[in-house]
């Protein structure tokens, strides 16, 4: 085990951040969305996010429903800028193959529903790796 | 995140550049820099939660003191935001004495983020200068309101203290030699050939990334979008306020548009002074129970507070969104990525006018 | 004592180093710890020089009320300075916590818990002139006769 000289602890912290009344009503939402447990995504964000960007997640993501896939529905019912440039959970890589698949799925015919959900099972999966 | 890099570069908490603490751990490949990381939690002191179940006339002081360099927007805003919950209307004499003081206070912040630029490029005579057309203003600032810092003026249904006829004529006279001044200095600033070496084309922020991190103010009027929340307030309607926007994205931009905004400020205060209503500067009032978004420019952009309160003017609920909270992510995510040295770190970081103390509250 | 060491005394008292360090204020006391550089009070002449570096410094300027991000890190910030040094504290927060010492704040005050204080300045904030007196109070009586003090 690695001891730093300043490096600290940055969990506790960042945590209380995430719990501020904000914050937290918006983690609840996406945690709702995206159909996973909501102390599972608080860790996954204190994780994979700087303190600046879980400081900012209400403010981009305020931005995110104005601007975000204004031209694509399955875009947006999938959440494929929000979740990749505005919100910073996924990396874009990750992202643009469920996508591609969902959007193929819906031109095949398959109804939007079952394929956004299956879009979905595909991100929880990216998240939980 | 883990990942593998040449060089991990900490800056901060202390830094000579940095007027607060605040850390950034530069990811670097050769001098390149190709990621930054913020560590935060320096002057995180729980502000919010203090508010919660005080009577405004306590929240009104701690408001202020969210941030000491804006100390008369967080007063303006939450002021005002409580006066529409409860439907309390201001006398006209006493809104233009805020635009006033807002406009002071706006002055004396962009001038001491410009010294901060100036300061961090290693131009310390430009810098000092800055500094000493600061004093002129907290100077004005302390006639109208009776202090420096954290002043209270505003107060729901008015403000404290009226202009009497002398100190307006003075404050008249002081303006014209600071727009002497201050067209002097940033004269020096915009054709100063090595200044223009160290800002112009350093710390881009494109309008896609200025809207994604929804950055405002100062930073984002500078990367071509003119937003600006004195368009929606009814005081700055009447005044025929236009906000002054650049198109260069970069260092060199942002600090021209605070010293536009200086100017620009200047003017609107002569018009007040000009056309200053008579009448009473209190109408009175009873704060009530009620919930509301509101929002109102700060120097450093767009600042919201959400209120709930309940029948007795007690705060239930309170969030602050302030401006430096997108501002400095769209710096740290955006801008800096690119910079070519360190050096460049802590000048753009600088040009953004970060402000931890808002952030972390 | 020898004429060395009033030569010594005399040097120190007039090249005091500034750092100041921000452990949670509102950043109304920093501003005014910034002001004190503009020509009007011009603290050169008495041969204060401001640059936030603590390796170099002489007086450590604390100003905030002490929150939990600064446990262990003040306490090196002030071993790194070099003796003699002395810390000033500016403004309510560092000796009461002012209006931050409430239940449901993070803060943790006084920072005299923390370090030894040699001075405070209270005030909300204090005034760029009350700050520099503090100072130059400090100068005297911790530089001026370190000599004698410490043989």
């Amino acid at each position: 085990m690695t001891t730093y000289l300043y490096e600290n602890d940055l969990v506790p912290q960042k945590y209380r951040i995430l719990v501020a009344h904000r914050h937290d009503t918006l983690v609840r939402k996406i945690a709702l969305e995206l159909d996973i447990p909501v102390q599972e995504l608080r860790r996954y964000l204190i994780e994979h996010l700087d303190m600046m960007l879980l400081e900012n997640l209400p403010a981009r993501a305020e931005m995110a429903d104005v601007h975000a896939d204004q031209d694509d529905p399955i875009a947006r019912a999938l959440g494929r800028e929000k979740f990749t440039q505005y919100l910073q959970i996924l990396p874009y890589a990750a992202m643009e193959p469920i996508f591609h698949e969902v959007s193929g799925r819906v031109h095949a015919g398959t109804p939007m529903e079952d394929a956004i959900a299956y879009g979905r099972e595909k991100m929880r999966e990216e998240l939980r790796r | 995140m883990k990942r593998t890099v040449d060089v991990n570069i900490p800056l901060g908490p202390i830094h000579p550049c940095f007027k607060e603490p605040v850390r950034l751990k530069c990811e670097a490949k050769g001098e390149r820099i190709v990621g930054v990381e913020v560590e935060l939690g320096y002057m995180k002191k729980g502000i919010e939660r203090i508010m919660k179940g005080r009577p405004w006339q306590e929240v009104m002081f701690l408001a202020e003191r969210v941030c000491g360099i804006c100390s008369v927007i967080h007063n303006m805003v939450f002021i005002e935001a409580m006066e529409q919950i409860s439907g309390i209307s201001v006398p006209p004499r006493a809104a233009y004495l805020r635009v006033i003081a807002n406009e002071l206070d706006r002055m004396q912040s962009h001038l001491l983020a410009n010294f901060s630029y100036c300061y961090t490029i290693e131009h310390e005579t430009l810098g000092m200068y800055l500094l000493d057309l600061r004093e002129q203003v907290m100077d004005e600032l302390e006639h109208l309101t009776g202090a420096r810092v954290t002043c209270a003026y505003i107060i729901p249904g008015g403000v404290r203290c009226d202009i009497p006829r002398p100190d307006a004529e003075l404050l008249q006279t002081s303006l014209d030699r600071i727009e002497r001044d201050l067209r002097r200095y940033s004269g020096m600033f915009a054709d100063g050939p090595m200044i223009a070496l160290r800002s112009r084309g350093v710390g881009i922020l494109t309008q896609e990334a200025a809207q994604q991190a929804h950055a405002v103010g100062p930073t984002a009027r500078a990367s071509g979008i003119a937003a600006d929340c004195r368009l929606n307030h009814p005081t700055y309607r009447q005044l025929g306020f236009v906000p002054v926007s650049r198109k260069d994205h970069d260092n060199y931009a942002r600090v021209m548009v605070r010293f536009d905004e200086v100017v620009q400020s200047i003017g609107l205060i002569r018009k007040c002074l000009q056309d200053l209503p008579k009448g009473v500067i209190r109408g009175g009032g009873v704060c009530k129970a009620g919930e509301t978004r509101y929002s109102g420019e700060a120097p450093r952009g767009e600042l919201t507070y959400f209120i709930k309160s309940d029948e007795y003017g007690r705060i239930v609920d309170i969030q602050i969104q302030t401006p430096s909270i997108m501002n400095i992510e769209a710096c740290c995510h955006e801008m800096i990525l690119g910079a070519d040295s360190i050096a460049d770190v802590t000048s753009t970081f600088v040009s953004a006018d970060p402000c931890v103390a808002c952030t972390e509250r | 004592m020898t004429i060395l060491q009033r030569i010594k005394n005399k040097v120190r008292a007039r090249s005091i180093h500034v750092a100041y360090v921000d452990v949670g204020s509102c950043n109304g006391c920093d501003i005014e710890v910034l002001a004190c550089l503009a020509p009007r009070y011009d603290i050169e002449q008495y041969g204060i020089f401001v640059h936030n570096n603590p390796r170099e410094a002489d007086v450590l300027l604390v100003i905030g009320a002490y929150t939990p991000g600064w446990e262990e890190k003040l306490a090196m910030v002030w071993e790194k300075i070099p003796d003699p040094k002395a810390a000033v504290a500016i403004g309510n927060c560092p000796i009461s916590g002012c209006l931050f010492n409430r239940r449901e704040s993070f803060v943790d005050p006084p920072v005299k818990k923390h370090i030894p204080i040699a001075a405070e300045v209270p005030g909300c904030p204090p005034r760029p002139t009350e700050i520099l007196q503090a100072i130059l109070s400090v100068r005297d009586s911790v530089f001026a006769n370190w000599e004698e003090e410490h043989p």
